[in-house]
């Protein structure tokens, strides 16, 4: 989860009377978890759905609605102008075919406010831009620009100079040669063309999703800007736009639109749009009984403004609001504009029996019986690895079922037995009193069209005296006393048992699973000191399915 | 205090009746006993104020390298002397022959007056009888001699010579009894009694793991809310994973890093032709992508249980329900105290046409209730297939602060429709693990894994 870093003093001045308790107490209602604070900084977690949380306006915006001091939607005023012409050539079509953009003037830029458009930056492109795959976005000095725009598409030896950069490169060199370039080139796949934003005295402005260019820099001397996104789709893009119009539009700017012309392309609108609720689904939902008036009130404390029209309620949500689907998130809005910590929970009768499910309690009962026998029941990891599950134990690693980039090696395959886990147990506790004696019982995994999920049943018995008839006699008396079965014990061999010490175990004439005394060689390579003898069967087509 | 006396401690009290003042070792030889009994036998007297146990510290005195030199070879200045003793010799030829000790000889002779040197030349004045020292040496000679059994004197002089004398410590014990101890008569007492008040070796226990305990007291609690339990797979495909639950293709929590793909494996068959199709959809509406069914057959290792329960309730699609499924569930994360890669959840769900968020709530607090936290609160959070979405936070006693515990909210209709699920679904999950550590006051989650004897077998059962 994106984290955003505040300061409560900044928060203050944007929001307008209120303390700096009353600010944390509420920062978790508006969904934010505060990870960290430290005098006037506080570091929150926003959940990425809401990415005008990226920046502390964002979150100013919200708080004044919850804290009451200024409700309902923030209507954004934007200037129509000709003026500022972005023409997309045909050639970026089949490469990134959308762009979007908008004029912000008059603003003021301090350090903290472009740390604040940075991160936000950073979280877009993350987020909702899907690591700028999906939308990128771009934060130029509009005083360095010459409109009307280009977006066009050029080829690799175009050159320009890329942001933090003073010399000219080509655009081959970015790509491969830049940490943004490496990162993100990979999006631009390989076509010869990648799209560029020139401006009407033929200098670049940016080379989009990578880098911008240098010459236009945010400063704090920047007095207007110019952003721009584009995308590989039109709303997307136009989303990712409306976060960032709505953030300079309540960080004071000036907005004027962008004149967008070419395939498909068209000048971005940034209107609301209007979502029906019925009141009653809103009463349900929530097990409350408000009425329409309550529910609009509500409703503007979530900053959305709502109407009453006949028997619905109308809502108009503002467009950076794309997280709203329908009426359910209409309701989870009026819940927050309510107010989460007024809704008393509340414990209805079940009209349903409950029932533990028969693999449950059979289990629990096994377990009860190895008690009774004296075993400790022990857990592992069906996720373990190759040198626990064969190495170590001799097994022959057939096909072991695998998952991709473990970023633990102690984690890359699935076990299909149990019984190395609990040997690997024993050789962790060679300094604990002996007897030792584990058992387990839990799920092992084979494959099978794709995967079987099978449930097995281990022990192990560790002591200087311990030999294959104390386990046959353990084993002899679980299963009869579990599940009244009786078992047969057949020569056998198996690379983890010693040889002649080892067999198969029966019920009913059928093979259930192996019996033995562990071979030397994997007690030695489990530094184990006293002998161990071992079982492990399958439960699954014996006493359930 | 217990009047039954084991063997050992009879055996150990006739014999210091008779002669007081033993070492363990003489006790040993006097009662036939091996030292571990010995040993034993003192500490029981001991504590029951039976006997007393005198500790004393000696020295012993051994010689050391130069001591060892000058046993063989005599002193130096004895050699020194030994050399002129005839005829006076240059002092060039002495330093020759006694090289080192020359000085320190000469030095000693001079002190003493046995020696005087005229020109270049050492001549004898007195020639000693005895030395300081030497009877010191003779008598310790290659043994351990005891400090009080050599001339105080003579040791002196040679405690002041370098590496001459190793001094080791000894410690002495001597036992003898108390008065009490000496009065008893084991004629009269205890035929047969034993003693019933004296400590008992350790006995390891049979348990269940502390874990599981928590796991089914967990399923109990479920249950008695009129909860049925369901169980699924592990290992799933994506659609049932994460299409199903609104979760987009393109989703970050979808990619490698956090979840485990299982490498090579995909599901033929993954749902209904319906299911698969309304699925797709809903994914095509509102997340604006290119849906892929072959990314839908992809097989993970299941991220959370509420997979088992959505495949439930799609098959089921009842009208009235309370179901939870429990399970372990898997996150490609670095394992750490707090993170494992493997872990175990509950996820429960309740179905029915009056099911609301306040219930959903109020199911939570009787849950926490009789786990035994009653200091809970709601916070508002985000999960991609719940809307509204709730967190539990509880009050833990032991770090001071809130922490997060289950998530909850009501199943989007994103999520419900395209399954032909009709009515409201409040579902819940958290992990269980977190639970146990309060419950057991852990600090590392990796413990529960770990199968250490030691704890498994001190742990206490009951909490």
């Amino acid at each position: 989860m994106p984290v955003v870093e505040l300061s409560y003093s900044r928060l203050q001045k944007l929001i307008g009377k209120v303390s700096k308790k009353q600010i944390s107490e509420t920062l978790p209602f508006l969904g934010l978890d505060i990870e960290s604070e430290d005098k006037d900084l506080v570091r929150v977690e926003y959940s990425p759905n809401r990415p005008d949380y990226s920046t502390d306006f964002g979150i100013a915006l919200g708080l004044q609605g919850l804290l009451g001091i200024k409700t309902g939607s923030l209507k954004i005023k934007i200037k129509k102008s000709k003026e500022y012409k972005i023409n997309v050539k045909s050639n970026v079509t089949k490469i990134r075919p959308f762009v979007t953009g908008i004029i912000a003037k008059n603003g003021k830029i301090d350090d903290k406010i472009i740390k604040q458009f940075m991160t936000m930056q950073e979280d877009l492109h993350f987020g909702i831009g899907r690591k700028r795959k999906k939308s990128s976005i771009g934060i130029h000095d509009l005083d360095k620009i010459c409109f009307p725009l280009s977006y066009t598409a050029t080829n690799r030896n175009y050159k320009f100079v890329p942001l933090n950069s003073n010399k000219e490169s080509t655009i081959s060199d970015i790509l491969n040669n830049t940490e943004v370039g490496q990162e993100y080139g990979n999006i631009l796949g390989n076509s010869s063309q990648v799209p560029i934003i020139i401006d009407s005295n033929d200098k670049t402005v940016s080379f989009p999703p990578i880098v911008n260019a240098a010459v236009t820099t945010v400063t704090t001397k920047t007095k207007n800007l110019f952003v721009e996104v584009t995308g590989i789709n039109k709303e997307d893009a136009e989303d990712m736009l409306s976060i960032v119009a709505t953030i300079l539009y309540y960080a004071g700017f000036d907005l004027t639109s962008t004149n967008i012309s070419g395939a498909k392309n068209s000048s971005p609108k940034l209107e609301s749009r209007k979502v029906s609720v019925n009141p009653q689904l809103i009463n349900a939902s929530l097990g409350l009984e408000l009425n329409n008036a309550k529910i609009v009130s509500s409703l503007k404390k979530s900053r959305i403004d709502a109407s009453i029209k006949g028997k619905n309620i109308v809502c108009n949500i503002p467009p950076y609001r794309f997280d709203i689907f329908g009426p359910m998130d209409i309701v989870e809005e009026v819940a927050l504009g309510y107010g989460i910590e007024n809704l008393a929970p509340l414990l209805s009768p079940s009209e349903t029996m409950g029932t533990i499910h028969p693999i449950s309690s059979q289990l629990k009962s096994l377990s009860l019986v190895m008690i009774g026998l004296g075993y400790l029941e022990g857990l592992n990891s069906s996720l373990t690895s190759k040198k626990i599950l064969y190495e170590m134990t001799n097994r022959e690693s057939s096909k072991p079922i695998a998952v991709l980039n473990s970023k633990s090696q102690e984690h890359t395959i699935l076990r299909d037995s149990i019984l190395p886990g609990i040997l690997e147990n024993l050789s962790r506790n060679i300094h604990e009193s002996y007897p030792q004696k584990l058992f387990e019982t839990g799920t092992i995994f084979l494959k099978n069209n794709p995967i079987d999920e099978k449930t097995n049943f281990a022990a192990v018995c560790a002591h200087q005296d311990a030999n294959f008839t104390e386990i046959k006699s353990i084993l002899q008396a679980a299963l009869k006393t579990g599940f009244n079965l009786e078992i047969e014990s057949k020569t056998s061999t198996h690379e983890t048992f010693e040889k002649g010490r080892v067999a198969s175990v029966l019920v009913n004439g059928k093979t259930i699973g192996i019996i033995g005394e562990i071979s030397s060689k994997t007690i030695e390579n489990y530094k184990i000191r006293v002998p161990v003898v071992a079982f492990e069967i399958s439960l699954s087509g014996l006493i359930f399915d | 205090m217990s009047q039954v006396f084991h063997e050992i401690e009879k055996k150990i009290i006739s014999v210091l009746k008779i002669e007081s003042e033993l070492t363990p070792e003489k006790l040993g030889n006097l009662t036939q006993l091996s030292p571990d009994q010995i040993r034993r036998g003192i500490e029981w007297l001991k504590h029951k104020d039976l006997a007393i146990v005198n500790e004393s510290k000696s020295v012993n005195f051994q010689l050391a390298k130069n001591g060892l030199e000058s046993l063989q070879n005599g002193l130096p200045e004895r050699r020194l002397l030994d050399l002129i003793k005839k005829n006076p010799m240059e002092i060039s030829e002495l330093q020759k022959q006694l090289g080192p000790i020359f000085g320190p000889a000469m030095g000693l002779a001079k002190k003493n007056n046995w020696v005087e040197s005229i020109e270049n030349k050492i001549s004898l004045k007195n020639y000693p009888s005895s030395i300081p020292g030497e009877k010191t040496l003779q008598q310790i000679g290659h043994d351990s001699i005891p400090e009080p059994n050599i001339d105080k004197d003579d040791l002196a002089s040679l405690l002041k010579r370098p590496a001459f004398l190793i001094e080791n410590i000894v410690k002495n014990k001597e036992i003898s009894l108390t008065k009490d101890a000496q009065n008893l008569d084991f004629t009269k007492s205890d035929s047969g009694a034993i003693d019933v008040e004296a400590k008992v070796p350790e006995v390891n226990v049979a348990r269940t793991h502390p874990l599981k305990d928590t796991i089914d007291e967990i399923r109990e609690i479920f249950v008695t809310l009129g909860f049925a339990e369901i169980l699924g797979n592990m290992t799933q495909s994506s659609f049932w994973n994460f299409d199903a639950l609104f979760t987009p293709q393109d989703h970050p929590a979808r990619e490698l890093q956090d979840t485990f793909y299982l490498d090579g494996i995909s599901a033929k068959k993954i749902g209904t032709k319906e299911q698969i199709q309304n699925v797709s959809k809903y994914h095509k509406k509102d997340w604006r992508y290119h849906w892929d069914i072959n990314e839908a057959r992809k097989m993970v290792l299941r991220t959370h249980t509420t997979c088992v329960t959505i495949k439930h309730l799609a098959e089921k699609k009842p009208d009235e329900a309370r179901v939870f499924s429990l399970g372990r569930v898997f996150r490609n994360e670095k394992v750490s105290y707090k993170h494992l890669v493997e872990f175990n959840q509950i996820e429960g769900v309740v179905v029915g046409a009056n099911a609301n968020l306040r219930n959903l709530m109020g199911i939570q607090r009787e849950f926490y209730r009789r786990i035994g936290i009653t200091k809970i609160k709601f916070w508002p959070t985000f999960f991609p297939y719940t809307e509204p979405s709730l967190q539990t936070m509880v009050f833990n006693e032991r770090l001071g602060k809130w922490v997060e515990l289950f998530g909850m909210g009501i199943f989007r209709p994103e999520v419900t429709k395209p399954l032909g699920i009709t009515k409201p679904v409040l579902a819940w999950g958290g992990g269980i693990e977190r639970i146990a550590m309060l419950k057991y006051g852990l600090d590392d989650v990796r413990e529960f894994y770990n199968n250490n004897l030691g704890w498994l077998r001190s742990t206490t059962k009951c909490q």
